[in-house]
């Protein structure tokens, strides 16, 4: 069996209620050993033999985590044998300085692996490139490793569990098989969210029964799951290929181009939300709540509300562990107080925020993938996020002058709008094929606009019909709907549940006869391969 | 407290400080003010703000944010 996508028939129709199966019949003890050898043989289904490099993961964080717990009961022991506040202080800062060191052996064990096998190919083939630009001939060989899907995301996780440790937010846990199963359960695995030890770890080896309605809500998310994957998605992959592939070769206006961005902006939400839903959903089924990853991204209103919005876990993961960090940091605090004293209350802490903005869209942009067109994606969120924190005291002050009040919705909808049209700009620059292709559309767009390829009908040839362009609407207003319900804080299985069973059974058998029938696969479809499983 | 309460009028002026316990989940305090605020409360309590303990229950309200200095004037 080999799985190449969490909505398949391998992991749907028989590896997940095969593993239910098994949880439900065995006892609560052994439960979590079910939930760890199924995380594992999952690994193996999709990495093989790469399964080595999540072990050495394991096995590292854990005992670096004990480590720092030995470090800090020694100190704690040695401090209240001090006899005074001199002695005390002295322990800790020397306790700190050997915690730190632990700390940081763990963090580059871990982001050492993903370095080597992801980012040293893209490192090698730059410095070869540089050395053709200064006409040396000397050139260094380029290595290639086999990556284990996932890795970005678990190596995340590790680091998010030592550095708790090390923080003392959490305490190192002495149970391997529980650290293990944090790190390796099987629906996160491929594709997140990235997940906190605090928040998942008890709950996944607790070995708790399963629950009727933990079942049947999690079966539901997964369905809304599938049918955003393949009725919108796949369907969408066709036109958006095309758009891609072809821009430069059929000279492509500034109208189609903009409408491959917004397209593939649609297809990237479904695919990756879609795969989400089917990850919430399938630790539903076992009790354990898995972070959300997106709250409705398409009601944002600025970038950074965006990305509070889109692909949460690692959004909240860099500001924890990157952006605090760099912020709160000693230097960057007595910037911010000098700041403060020469610019201001608004700009002020700016400098402070900028420098720690550009250390977070640098490592965002290559979390997503070693490529120039990576860097070029984090630093276009990085100009607007950082444009957006130095006009924010200006437009304020436009705004009440021309009295313009932001919360009503006509404003509103003009920000919901910019910011979603500055996002496909940026997905654009995501999907391109290399920086020299991103810059090229960005080109297109800018100076060759019209709307005439899409108004005379040949957006009709790309490989979307009007039978396709009426499923698309139909099923893209299912999910807005869903949004909009859920950004008015109500929960739409809920509402479901509590309707008698004649409604509820017949709307679920409609989603699932919905998606079979409307689903994009077949002759003239090509599914598109998890997106993100592959950062 | 009312040094508390001056810091954060100069910081970040449109909120009622004595009232409002959502300051972090209504976004009336976003990043750049937290930053700004870290800075001068470490400066006038002479205390050091770890990392850890920015996260929303600690700066949700003026009385959030006076418990944690406190704590860690005690702490240290």
């Amino acid at each position: 069996m080999k799985f190449t996508s969490y909505i398949s028939i391998a992991y749907l129709a028989i590896f997940l209620p095969a593993v239910i199966l098994l949880y439900t019949i065995l006892p609560k003890k052994v439960r979590p050993f079910v939930l760890l050898a199924a995380s594992f043989t999952f690994f193996w289904f999709i990495s093989e033999w790469l399964i080595c490099y999540i072990l050495i993961s394991i096995v590292s964080i854990y005992l670096i985590a004990l480590w720092l717990n030995k470090l800090k009961d020694k100190r704690n022991a040695l401090v209240k044998e001090a006899e005074n506040k001199e002695q005390k202080k002295a322990i800790k800062k020397k306790s700190g300085r050997n915690q730190l060191l632990v700390l940081l052996l763990g963090v580059l064990i871990n982001i050492g692996i993903l370095a080597v096998i992801k980012y040293s190919p893209f490192f090698f083939v730059n410095v070869n490139l540089f050395l053709k630009l200064i006409h040396s001939s000397a050139r260094v060989s380029v290595p290639a490793f086999a990556a284990p899907i996932g890795l970005s995301f678990y190596s995340l996780q590790a680091v998010s569990y030592i550095h708790d440790v090390y923080k003392e937010k959490i305490k190192a846990d002495k149970n391997i098989g529980r650290v293990a199963l944090f790190m390796s359960f099987f629906p996160v695995i491929m594709e997140g969210p990235i997940c906190r030890y605090a928040d998942t770890a008890e709950k996944l080896w607790s070995g708790e029964r399963l629950h009727y309605r933990n079942v049947t809500f999690g079966a539901q998310r997964i369905a809304f799951g599938i049918l955003k994957k393949i009725v919108i998605a796949d369907r969408l992959n066709i036109i958006v290929t095309t758009i891609f592939k072809d821009h430069e070769a059929f000279n492509y206006d500034g109208g189609l181009i903009l409408l491959g961005a917004i397209l593939y902006t649609i297809e990237l939400y479904t695919e990756f939300s879609g795969t989400i839903d089917v990850v919430i959903g399938s630790g539903e089924m076992f009790g354990v709540t898995i972070p959300e990853n997106f709250r409705q991204p398409f009601f944002a209103k600025s970038i950074s509300e965006f990305w509070q919005r889109w692909h949460i876990t690692l959004g909240t993961w860099f500001r924890d562990y990157i952006f605090y960090p760099v912020t709160m940091s000693k230097p960057m605090k007595k910037m911010t107080k000098n700041c403060r004293k020469k610019l201001g209350r608004d700009y002020g802490p700016l400098p402070a925020s900028i420098i720690a903005f550009f250390c977070v869209w640098l490592c965002n942009g290559l979390w997503h993938g070693a490529g120039w067109e990576y860097i070029f994606f984090g630093m276009y969120h990085f100009a607007l996020i950082s444009l957006g924190s130095l006009i924010l005291p200006l437009s304020n002050k436009l705004l009440a002058k021309l009295h313009i009040d932001r919360h009503k919705l006509p404003y509103k909808i003009f920000t919901i709008l910019r910011t979603a049209l500055l996002v496909c700009i940026g997905e654009m620059i995501f999907n391109s094929r290399g920086l020299h292709d991103a810059l090229g559309m960005l080109k297109t767009l800018f100076t060759r606009f019209t709307f005439k390829s899409i108004f005379d009908g040949s957006v009709l040839s790309l490989g979307l019909d009007g039978h396709d362009i009426i499923i698309l609407c139909v099923t893209l207003a299912i999910v807005l709907t869903v949004g909009i319900l859920k950004e008015r804080g109500k929960d739409p299985r809920e509402l479901i549940a509590s309707t008698p069973i004649f409604v509820r059974w017949p709307i679920y058998m409609l989603l699932v006869v919905y998606t079979v029938v409307f689903g994009a696969y077949g002759a003239g479809y090509i599914p598109i391969d998890p997106i993100y499983a592959n950062f | 407290m009312e040094t508390l309460i001056e810091i954060l009028e100069d910081i970040q002026p449109d909120a009622d400080y004595e009232t409002c316990t959502t300051l972090i989940d209504d976004h009336i305090l976003g990043s750049l003010q937290i930053i700004s605020l870290v800075a001068e409360i470490e400066d006038e309590f002479d205390i050091s703000i770890p990392t850890v303990e920015i996260k929303p229950e600690n700066f949700n309200s003026a009385a959030a944010l006076w418990a944690m200095i406190q704590r860690l004037q005690d702490e240290d």
